[in-house]
C-alpha cells in the first residue's frame, strides 16, 4: 500500500503567534532580563539618592589646593534629559553618563545574549528545521527586543521619580508639561526598534558568539546612542514621537529584512 | 512515495567541495542507516536537507516536495549536534516550548506521550542541564518526535551511550517505524549497533554516495568465512594462502579464510598436510567489517 504523508498549513499570523509565545515564556523565564528590568528601576534611584545626599560637599585637590563643590541634582527628571532654561541641568558627569539612554545598551545586552543562546543551544536548528520563514524568527526577536527595552524605559522613568521623591528634589517641568514627558517616553520607546533591529542583525551575523554580538552590537550602537537624547529631549511633541516611530519602522523593516537574507544565505549551525 | 530523494546535490565550501553530485534514496518508513568517514559529507548532506545550510547545486525532494516547502518543514524532526534545549528549563517545560513553536493542539498530552516514548517519563522534572548524556539523547530525540513528524534526522545519536543506553535506542527506533508512517534517517560510526535497526544503508566517501543497499542486500553481499586456530599458525596461513583466495589473521588471533561455505574442506585439508585444527567456526561479516572492506577499495 502506498504510503501518504498528509500535510497542514500554517498561515504567518498562526507561525508568528506560536513564535511569540515561545519567546514571551523564554523573556520571563530568563534571568537576564529581570537583572535589567531591576537594574533599569533601581539605577536612577540609587543615582538621584546618591548624588542628592552628596550635594554642597567639597573635596581639595591635593596637589593645587583647588576645592571642588559637589553639585547634587535639583530635579527629579534631570536624569532623563536637559530641561529648558536648565543651566547644564546634566552637568553632574554621572548623569551626562548614566542617564536613560543606558536603557538602550541594557536592550543591546538582552538581545545579543538572547539570541547567541537560540544558536548555541540548537534551538535555532530546532525551529528553522521546521520553519522555513526566516522572516518570523527576525520579526519575533525584534519584538521581544522591543517590548524588554520598552519596560526597561518605562521603569525608568518610574525610577526617576521615585529617586526624585526619596531625594526631595522638584518635579517642576521649567514650563514644559506632563504632555511632553509623556511625548519623551514615547519617543524613546518609539526609537528603541531602531537599536534592536540593528543589535538583532548583528546578533543574526555572529550566531552563537555572544562577546562578538555584544561588541559589535555596542559598537554599532556607541555611533546612534549619541542622537538618543538629540530626537528625544523632555520637550518632545509629537513631531518627536511621529518620527521616532517612523524612524522605528524603517529601520526594523529595512534591517530586519537584510537579517532575514542573512538567515537564508548562511549556515545556520 | 520515497522519504527523501536527492539528485546531484553539491556543496561547496569556497573551493573545498564537501558534497558531489550526490544521489540518494530513502523509502518511506525506513531506518536509513546514513554512513561514512569523519568529513565524508554526512552532516553536511544531514543540514542540507534540514535546510539549516543552503546547497550549491542539485535537488533535495522530501515526501515527494521541494525541501524548501514550508509545509514539508513541518513534518521533519531533528536532532543534529546540541538537542535546543535550555539548561535551566525542565525536561517538560523545554518540551512544551517545542509544542508552542510548532502550534501543537493539546501540547501537555502530547509531551507526555512523547516523553513516554522515548523512556523519559519519570525525568520529566528534572532540569536539563542536571541530565545525563543518555537522557539529553533521548529528550533530543522526543523534541524531534514532537509534531508528529514524517521524516526523522538523527546525526550521531548513539554517540556516548553506555550499552543499556545503546539498547534503549534500539527499541525507542523500532517504536518510532513501527507503524511505518515515520522514516529515519540515522547516521552513526557504531555500525555493530546500526545493523541492529537499520532497513537501508547509505555509504558515503569524499561527498559522494558510494553504495546504497537494503539490509538484505547487505545480507546477501557480507562474506563468509571460516575462522580457524590450529597448531602451527604461520604455516597454517601459509599453506591456505597458496590454496584460497583471501585468508587473514584477524585481531583474536584467527586465521580467517573468506568465501568458503564448508569447514570440512579446510580441516581435511589441513589434515592432510598434518596440521590438526584445534578450534574452527564458520562466520559472516557485519556491517563494520563490509563497511572498512569497502573503503578499503575491496569492494568498489
Amino acid at each position: 500500500m502506498e504510503k501518504s504523508v498528509s500535510f497542514e498549513s500554517f498561515g504567518f499570523w498562526k507561525r508568528l503567534n506560536s513564535m511569540l509565545k515561545v519567546d514571551f515564556k523564554r523573556m520571563l523565564r530568563s534571568r537576564v532580563f529581570y537583572i535589567l528590568l531591576a537594574s533599569a528601576l533601581v539605577m536612577p534611584v540609587l543615582m538621584t539618592v546618591m548624588m542628592a545626599m552628596m550635594d554642597g560637599s567639597e573635596s581639595v585637590n591635593q596637589q593645587t589646593g583647588e576645592v571642588t563643590v559637589m553639585e547634587g541634582p535639583e530635579n527629579a527628571w534631570q536624569n532623563i534629559g536637559t530641561l529648558p532654561g536648565g543651566e547644564d541641568m546634566g552637568g553632574m558627569d554621572v548623569f551626562g553618563m548614566c542617564n536613560v539612554n543606558m536603557t538602550f545598551m541594557g536592550v543591546c545586552v538582552f538581545v545579543c545574549l538572547f539570541i547567541a543562546e537560540d544558536f548555541r543551544s540548537g534551538y535555532a536548528k530546532n525551529l528553522f528545521t521546521v520553519r522555513a520563514k526566516k522572516g518570523d524568527y527576525v520579526i519575533s526577536k525584534t519584538l521581544m527586543g522591543f517590548l524588554c527595552g520598552a519596560s526597561m524605559l518605562i521603569l525608568y522613568f518610574i525610577g526617576s521619580a521615585l529617586g526624585g521623591a526619596i531625594a526631595g528634589l522638584s518635579f517642576d517641568l521649567h514650563g514644559l508639561n506632563a504632555m511632553n514627558l509623556l511625548m519623551c517616553l514615547l519617543s524613546k520607546i518609539f526609537l528603541m526598534p531602531v537599536f534592536v533591529s540593528i543589535f538583532t542583525l548583528i546578533s543574526i551575523a555572529a550566531k552563537k558568539r555572544a562577546w562578538l554580538s555584544i561588541c559589535g552590537s555596542l559598537g554599532g550602537g556607541m555611533l546612534l546612542f549619541m542622537t538618543v537624547s538629540m530626537i528625544t529631549p523632555l520637550s518632545s511633541t509629537v513631531a518627536n514621537a511621529g518620527l521616532c516611530l517612523a524612524g522605528g519602522l524603517l529601520f526594523a523593516s529595512g534591517l530586519g529584512a537584510l537579517s532575514t537574507l542573512i538567515l537564508n544565505k548562511t549556515s545556520l549551525v | 512515495m520515497n522519504a527523501i530523494e536527492i539528485k546531484g546535490l553539491c556543496k561547496n565550501f569556497g573551493s573545498k567541495q564537501a558534497v558531489c553530485s550526490l544521489d540518494m534514496t530513502v523509502p518511506m518508513g525506513a531506518v536509513y542507516g546514513f554512513i561514512g568517514e569523519n568529513g565524508s559529507g554526512k552532516s553536511t548532506t544531514e543540514k542540507m536537507i534540514c535546510g539549516l545550510i543552503p546547497k550549491s547545486g542539485g535537488s533535495i525532494r522530501i515526501c515527494g516536495r521541494d525541501h524548501t516547502d514550508k509545509d514539508v518543514r513541518a513534518k521533519i524532526g531533528v536532532l543534529i549536534e546540541a538537542p535546543g534545549c535550555f539548561g535551566g528549563l525542565t525536561v517538560f517545560d523545554n518540551m512544551m516550548l517545542q509544542a508552542a513553536n510548532l502550534s501543537i493542539p493539546d501540547a501537555e498530552k502530547e509531551v507526555v506521550k512523547t516523553l513516554k516514548l522515548v523512556r523519559m517519563e519519570g525525568a520529566a522534572g528534572n532540569k536539563y542541564k542536571n541530565c545525563s548524556l543518555g537522557m539529553k539523547q533521548r529528550v533530543g530525540i522526543a523534541m524531534a518526535l514532537l509534531g508528529d513528524p514524517a521524516l526523522l534526522v538523527l546525526d550521531e545519536p548513539l554517540n556516548g551511550l553506555d550499552a543499556d543506553g545503546m539498547r534503549i535506542m534500539r527499541e525507542i527506533f523500532l517504536d518510532i517505524v513501527k507503524d511505518g508512517r515515520r522514516t529515519i534517517l540515522v547516521s552513526s560510526h557504531l555500525l555493530g549497533e546500526l545493523q541492529k535497526v537499520a532497513t537501508h544503508y547509505g555509504i558515503i566517501r569524499g561527498g559522494k554516495m558510494i553504495r546504497e543497499m537494503t539490509s538484505e542486500q547487505l545480507d546477501a553481499d557480507c562474506r563468509t568465512y571460516v575462522a580457524l586456530q590450529s597448531a602451527e599458525m604461520s604455516r597454517t596461513k601459509a599453506l591456505l594462502g597458496c590454496k584460497y583466495a583471501r585468508v587473514e589473521e584477524d585481531e583474536a588471533g584467527y586465521i580467517r579464510v573468506y568465501d568458503l561455505t564448508t569447514p570440512e574442506e579446510v580441516v581435511a585439508y589441513l589434515y592432510e598436510q598434518g596440521i590438526p585444527v584445534t578450534e574452527i567456526k564458520k562466520n559472516k561479516i557485519g556491517l563494520e567489517e563490509y563497511y572498512i572492506d569497502l573503503m578499503k577499495g575491496g569492494r568498489s
